[in-house]
C-alpha cells in the first residue's frame, strides 16, 4: 500500500509553485520594466492626491490610511494586468498547460509572485507617501505590518485569478478593474478601517476585528478561487 | 411634482422600456424567420 | 422547414394571467387600500417597490450563481441563456431598487443618497452584475464565454453575503443604528395593512421576474434555433 499518492501530489503542486514564481520573478528582474512603471505610477498617484488634498493641513491625516490602499490597488492593478498577458505571447500559457503541471500551481505560483512584486512596490512607495506628506508613524509597526500583508494578499488573490479570467478578452486591460474593484469593496473597507486603527494605535481592538474578517475573506477566496481557476485555464 | 410621482413614474418608465426592449428583438427574430422561409423556398 | 415563431407554452400563459391581475390588485392596495404613513405621508408607498424590486435584484443574482454552478458542471445553452438573461433583469430591478431607494431617502432625509449598508450592498451588487454581464460580451466560442462567466458569477455570489456583513459592520462604527429610524421603520413596526401589501408587492415583482426570464430565455434560444437554421441554408446553398 503505497501511500505516497497524496502527499506527493501536494508537494509536487507546490514546488511546481514555486518554479513558476521564480521563473515569473527571474523575467521581471531582467528587465525590471514592470516594476519601476508600478513603483513610479505609486510616487506618481501620491503627487497628484497631494494636488487634491493640501498636504501641509493636519487634517489630512485622516486620508493616508485609505491612500496606502489606494496606491496598492492602483499599482498593483498594472502589474496584475501583465501578469498573464505576458504569458500570451508565443502561446507560453499552452506551453504551461501542456506540460504536466496542475492548473493550481500556475495559480499559486503568479500569486506568489505577483504579491512578492506589489509588496516591493509597496515597501518603496509607502515611505514616499509618509515623506511627501509629512506624517510621522507613530502607531504599532507590529499590526501594520500585519494589516498591509493581511490586505494585500486578498488583492492579490482576487486580482490575480480576475487577471487570468480578462486575460482572455482583447481589452483586458480595462477589463480587469471593472471585474475587481466591486469584488475588492469588502477587503478595502475592512483594509482601511484596520489601518486608520493601527496608524492611530488607538481602538486596537477594532482593527482586531477588522482583521479577522479580511482574514475570512482571504481564506474563503483563496479556497474558492483555487477550486476554480482550472475552469478559466480550461477555457483559454 | 411629488416624489411619489417621480417614484412610480421611474418604475414603470423601467420595465416599459426592458419590454420595448423585448418587443424589439422578438421583432427581429420574426424577421429572420421570414427571411429564412424566403431562402428555402428559393432553394 | 416550419420554424415556431411563438414557443410559448401553457405556463407563460397561466403566468401571464397571474401577472396583470395581480398588478392591478397590488396597485389598488398600494394607492387606495393601505393606510397613508403619519410620518412620510405619501411618499412611504415607493417602499412597496422598492422592496420588492431590491427583493428580486437579490434574487436573480442567486439565481445566475445557480445557473452558473450547473454551467461548470455541465455546460449547455439553455443554462448559459437563463444565466444570461436572469442577469439582464437583475441589471433592472437593481437599478430600480437604487433609484426608488434613492428618491425615498431625498424624500424622508432630504438626501439623494447615504451610506447605508443596504444601498451600498445594492449599488455594489450593480456593479458585479454589470462586470458579469461584460465578461458575456467577450469574444470566443460560448464555451469559453460560459465557463468564464459562470466562474465569475460564482465569485460574485460569494462575495455578497460579505460585503453586506462589511458594510454593516462599518456602518456601526460610523453611524450606530438608532431604532426607530431605520428604512422600513415608521417608529417601531408596520401596520398589518402595509405588512400584507408589501408582500403582495413582492409576490407581483416575483412572478414579473420569472414572466420575464421565461420571456427572454425564449427569444435566445429562438436566436440560437436561427442561427443553426442559417448554416444549414448556406451549407446547402453552397453545395
Amino acid at each position: 500500500m503505497v501511500r505516497q499518492g497524496g502527499d506527493g501530489r501536494l508537494i509536487t503542486i507546490l514546488t511546481d509553485a514555486l518554479t513558476i514564481a521564480a521563473k515569473d520573478l527571474r523575467n521581471e528582474f531582467k528587465t525590471k520594466q514592470t516594476f519601476s512603471m508600478m513603483a513610479i505610477f505609486a510616487v506618481l498617484v501620491i503627487l497628484v492626491f497631494s494636488f487634491a488634498f493640501d498636504p501641509t493641513n493636519n487634517a489630512v491625516k485622516a486620508v493616508i490610511p485609505g491612500l496606502v490602499w489606494v496606491i496598492t490597488i492602483f499599482a498593483g492593478i498594472l502589474g496584475l494586468n501583465r501578469s498573464f498577458t505576458s504569458e500570451l505571447e508565443n502561446d507560453c500559457l499552452t506551453g504551461l498547460r501542456s506540460g504536466p503541471i496542475d492548473a493550481t500551481s500556475i495559480y499559486l505560483g503568479k500569486v506568489l509572485a505577483n504579491f512578492t512584486i506589489v509588496t516591493l512596490v509597496q515597501i518603496i512607495s509607502i515611505p514616499v507617501l509618509f515623506i511627501l506628506f509629512n506624517y510621522r508613524f507613530t502607531g504599532s509597526y507590529f499590526w501594520f505590518i500585519l494589516i498591509l500583508f493581511a490586505g494585500t494578499l486578498g488583492f492579490i488573490i482576487v486580482g490575480t485569478f480576475l487577471s487570468a479570467l480578462s486575460a482572455n478578452a482583447k481589452n483586458s486591460e480595462m477589463l480587469l478593474p471593472v471585474l475587481l474593484l466591486p469584488l475588492l469593496s469588502p477587503l478595502m473597507i475592512a483594509a482601511v478601517q484596520a489601518m486608520r486603527a493601527a496608524l492611530e494605535n488607538e481602538n486596537l481592538e477594532n482593527a482586531v476585528s477588522w482583521l479577522q474578517l479580511m482574514s475570512a475573506y482571504d481564506l474563503l477566496f483563496f479556497a474558492a478561487c483555487l477550486l476554480l481557476f482550472e475552469f478559466i485555464m480550461e477555457g483559454s | 411634482m411629488t416624489y411619489l410621482l417621480m417614484g412610480y413614474s421611474v418604475i414603470f418608465a423601467l420595465i416599459a422600456g426592458y419590454m420595448m426592449i423585448l418587443g424589439k428583438r422578438q421583432k427581429q427574430i420574426e424577421k429572420e424567420i421570414k427571411q429564412l422561409e424566403e431562402w428555402n423556398q428559393e432553394i | 422547414m416550419m420554424i415556431k415563431i411563438n414557443n410559448s407554452g401553457p405556463i407563460d400563459r397561466v403566468l401571464f394571467y397571474i401577472l396583470v391581475p395581480a398588478f392591478l390588485i397590488n396597485l389598488y392596495l398600494i394607492f387606495v387600500w393601505s393606510p397613508v404613513e403619519k410620518v412620510m405621508g405619501d411618499v412611504q408607498k415607493i417602499f412597496y417597490f422598492h422592496v420588492g424590486s431590491a427583493w428580486v435584484a437579490f434574487l436573480a443574482f442567486c439565481v445566475v450563481g445557480f445557473y452558473s454552478v450547473l454551467t461548470l458542471i455541465k455546460p449547455k445553452m439553455e443554462r448559459f441563456i437563463y444565466a444570461g438573461i436572469s442577469a439582464e433583469i437583475g441589471v433592472l430591478f437593481t437599478t430600480l431598487a437604487l433609484l426608488t431607494g434613492m428618491i425615498w431617502g431625498r424624500a424622508s432625509w432630504n438626501t439623494w443618497w447615504t451610506w447605508e449598508p443596504r444601498l451600498i450592498t445594492t449599488l455594489i451588487l450593480w456593479f458585479i452584475y454589470v462586470a458579469y454581464l461584460f465578461v458575456r460580451k467577450m469574444e470566443g466560442s460560448w464555451e469559453k464565454i460560459a465557463k468564464l462567466s459562470s466562474v465569475f458569477g460564482i465569485i460574485g455570489v460569494i462575495n455578497v453575503p460579505i460585503v453586506f456583513m462589511a458594510t454593516r459592520w462599518w456602518n456601526t462604527k460610523l453611524h450606530p443604528v438608532v431604532f426607530g429610524e431605520g428604512k422600513d421603520q415608521t417608529g417601531g413596526g408596520m401596520e398589518p395593512e402595509m405588512l400584507a401589501t408589501m408582500f403582495f408587492s413582492i409576490f407581483t415583482i416575483t412572478v414579473l421576474y420569472v414572466f420575464l426570464l421565461r420571456k427572454g430565455a425564449q427569444i435566445e434560444k429562438m436566436r440560437e434555433v436561427i442561427k443553426k437554421a442559417k448554416t444549414n441554408i448556406i451549407n446547402k446553398i453552397a453545395s
